[in-house]
């Protein structure tokens, strides 16, 4: 299984102050706190634990089908290891000065991801080509929808399938990963 | 307070984070804070924090872990209001 979350670091300093009284207690853990103000840059470990809990969020809530809800402190970061209840998931992060990009997963499957730099619904036609492609269907035949619970999935002659997939955009970038 | 006076309070909390105002606008109990008024998941915390100050009530794991719609969120600070 798998999930993904990207976070536009310039568009995040404006939207949120994390240095606000309450704010990081609300979401991390005194250990993911300690982490935090023992890093070398703060800010970028925010987004980083941040992007590690979303993502595992989406590829956790996927796996089993669940409800949304909103309980990142739930998701407990060790490392590049991230634990909600019993299960652990492995987790991938990309850093640079624009962005943080984080790709959950429960084993090293053949997934693929790729990060976009524009506000363009480019992505998603990228991924519909790549899908056709692999699956040699028509490109036509191709649809990414929303389910019931809100989780993105592949559609194929307007059947849903079950091949995994995640979809993440914040401010400039737009990201997706797929298992095929 | 009556519920007329909490939906108030709390509309004005969620405004400033809110990025599709035309569906704030038509704004109802179903409302869901992340995909119809599509605002930012790291600021619902600031939309917890807001009400928390608001209301002066303490929101815990249980509480917010909930407070993803109008509804949802009524009753919860509802709750936490009775329980003061």
């Amino acid at each position: 299984m798998i999930g993904n979350d990207i976070v536009d670091l310039e568009l995040a300093a404006v939207q949120s102050n994390w240095q606000r009284k309450g704010w990081l207690q609300k979401i991390f853990t005194e250990s993911e706190q300690n982490r935090i103000w023992k890093a070398e840059n703060p800010n970028q470990m925010v987004w980083k634990l941040w992007s590690m809990k979303e993502a595992v969020y989406k590829a956790h809530q996927r796996r089993f089908s669940l409800s949304p809800k909103y309980n990142p402190r739930d998701f407990i970061c060790a490392d590049t290891l991230v634990g909600i209840d019993t299960y652990w998931y492995q987790t991938v992060s990309k850093q640079t000065k624009k962005y943080v990009y984080t790709i959950a997963y429960t084993d090293d499957t053949n997934f693929i991801s790729k990060v976009f730099t524009d506000k363009s619904l480019e992505y998603k036609k990228t991924l519909q080509y790549y899908i056709a492609d692999i699956l040699d269907v028509n490109l036509s035949a191709v649809s990414i929808k929303k389910d019931d619970n809100g989780i993105p999935g592949v559609k194929i002659h307007n059947k849903f399938t079950d091949i995994p997939l995640s979809l993440s955009s914040h401010g400039s970038f737009s990201a997706f990963t797929i298992n095929l | 307070m009556t519920k007329e006076e909490l939906l108030s309070k709390l509309k004005t909390i969620i405004e400033p984070y809110v990025q599709n105002q035309e569906e704030f606008q038509h704004l109802s109990e179903d409302t869901n804070f992340i995909d119809d008024l599509e605002i930012n998941s790291a600021n619902l915390v600031d939309v917890i924090l807001d009400v928390e100050d608001e209301f002066g009530i303490e929101i815990d794991n249980d509480g917010m872990d909930k407070m993803l719609t109008v509804k949802a969120s009524i009753q919860v600070i509802q709750d936490k209001l009775v329980a003061k």
